[in-house]
């Protein structure tokens, strides 16, 4: 066996996985699944949000141990299930460890969802938001609209790699901004709490605070907290924006509240 | 209630597309989403509070998701994520901004409270399905 080979698979699974919204035990776990064919003695790997650490010792080879650096994080659930799929298959010989290389690599490259679908499918599902609560038609539209405008700042301060605090805050500011502009001035949408709270939904921090609490239960406190710390951030900066932007309004042009 | 329910697939169906769930997996999606919405909406309907409706609003997505996860071969984060989406407390936190912006300390630090019972709760109700799923395996 291509031991070299075996610790690239393990550690592009695992890069996988992270960097697309896997939880941390599951990096871990697959890591050492994959490592484990090896039937070596010493199989350990140390997974944070931020890196994975990890090494393969035995009386037979010399110690080989790798760290990687993984900086920028996105939500890719597909890849996970797929690298997951992989890993499976080749942890019960399904298939041999150069191909399950190779199919790691085409995952890696994949493509996601391109920007006209990922643009419908924020405004829709703000839309959609807003009627389950409480909104009526006219409120879907301004969210909707809403929706359009988020995704297309983010897509667009993303080709900037801008920080994902600033993303958040100017997302929301904006979107205060045109929800108060429409129900204000264009008598379309008349509740302004509903629009907003639909609206803002795509930014909350939901895949950040499920894996937190998952990775907290499963003893990684590491990655817990650190998770949590994110959510929080990603939770105050959708806060600030939205208050800055309704606060703007009110100060300068009144009647608002 | 019907309206509710089914705007909560489809707010879901479109989450998932936005976390870059695979074609397939879209529509159980947005059916864990669904379920979980309706179940907190007839707990709220029984008058229970907001943060008890939400427990078994998540509880009810931790399930399902567990379940369609063991009949997909799929990690349960795919459906757990997706489905939680709809109970998140993203309203809490606008409200507990918007008072903080107005002046009203006392609404602000009740929604603020609110919402940070709620996203315990809903840890919880994760955290007891894990648990359970995992003593199942175990078992096995």
């Amino acid at each position: 066996m291509n031991h070299k080979l075996l610790f690239n698979t393990a550690l592009l699974a695992g890069e996988l996985m992270l960097r697309n919204g896997a939880e941390t035990y599951r990096v871990e776990d697959t890591i050492n699944r994959i490592l484990s064919l090896s039937h070596f003695k010493v199989i350990e790997s140390f997974v944070t949000p931020t890196g994975i650490f990890s090494t393969l010792d035995d009386p037979s080879i010399e110690m080989i141990t790798f760290v990687k650096r993984v900086s920028n994080r996105k939500i890719n659930l597909s890849k996970v299930v797929e690298t997951n799929d992989i890993s499976r298959k080749l942890c019960t010989d399904q298939i041999s460890l150069e191909s399950a290389y190779e199919q790691l690599q085409m995952v890696k490259a994949s493509k996601p969802y391109n920007n006209l679908i990922m643009i419908s499918a924020v405004a829709l599902a703000s839309g959609f938001f807003t009627i389950v609560f409480g909104g009526h038609f006219f409120d879907f539209i301004v969210s909707v609209i809403n929706g359009i405008a988020i995704a297309s700042i983010q897509i667009f301060l993303k080709k900037y790699k801008v920080s994902r605090f600033f993303l958040d805050l100017s997302s929301s500011f904006i979107l205060a901004i045109l929800t108060i502009i429409f129900v204000q001035y264009i008598p379309i949408g008349n509740n302004l709490d509903v629009i907003i709270i639909g609206s803002i939904m795509p930014l909350v921090p939901g895949v950040a605070i499920t894996n937190a609490i998952r990775d907290t239960i499963q003893g990684d406190l590491v990655s817990g907290v650190s998770r949590a710390v994110e959510a929080l951030i990603v939770a105050i900066s959708i806060a600030v924006g939205v208050g800055i932007g309704l606060s703007v309004f009110s100060a300068f042009l009144g009647g608002v509240f | 209630m019907i309206v509710q329910v089914v705007s909560a697939f489809f707010a879901t169906y479109f989450f998932a597309i936005i976390f870059n769930i695979s074609k397939k997996h879209l529509i159980p999606c947005g059916i864990t989403g669904a379920i979980g919405w309706g179940v907190y909406f007839i707990c709220m309907n029984f008058s229970l509070t907001v943060v008890v409706s939400s427990f078994f609003g998540a509880l009810t997505v931790a399930f399902t998701a567990h379940i369609l996860a063991k009949k997909k071969k799929t990690p349960v984060t795919v459906f757990l994520i997706s489905g939680i989406i709809p109970l998140v407390p993203g309203a809490g936190m606008y409200r507990t901004v918007f008072y903080i912006i107005t002046d009203d300390f006392t609404m602000s630090t009740q929604y603020g409270l609110e919402t940070l019972q709620i996203a315990g709760v809903i840890a919880i109700a994760i955290i007891l399905l894990d648990t359970f799923n995992k003593i199942i395996v175990v078992k096995r």
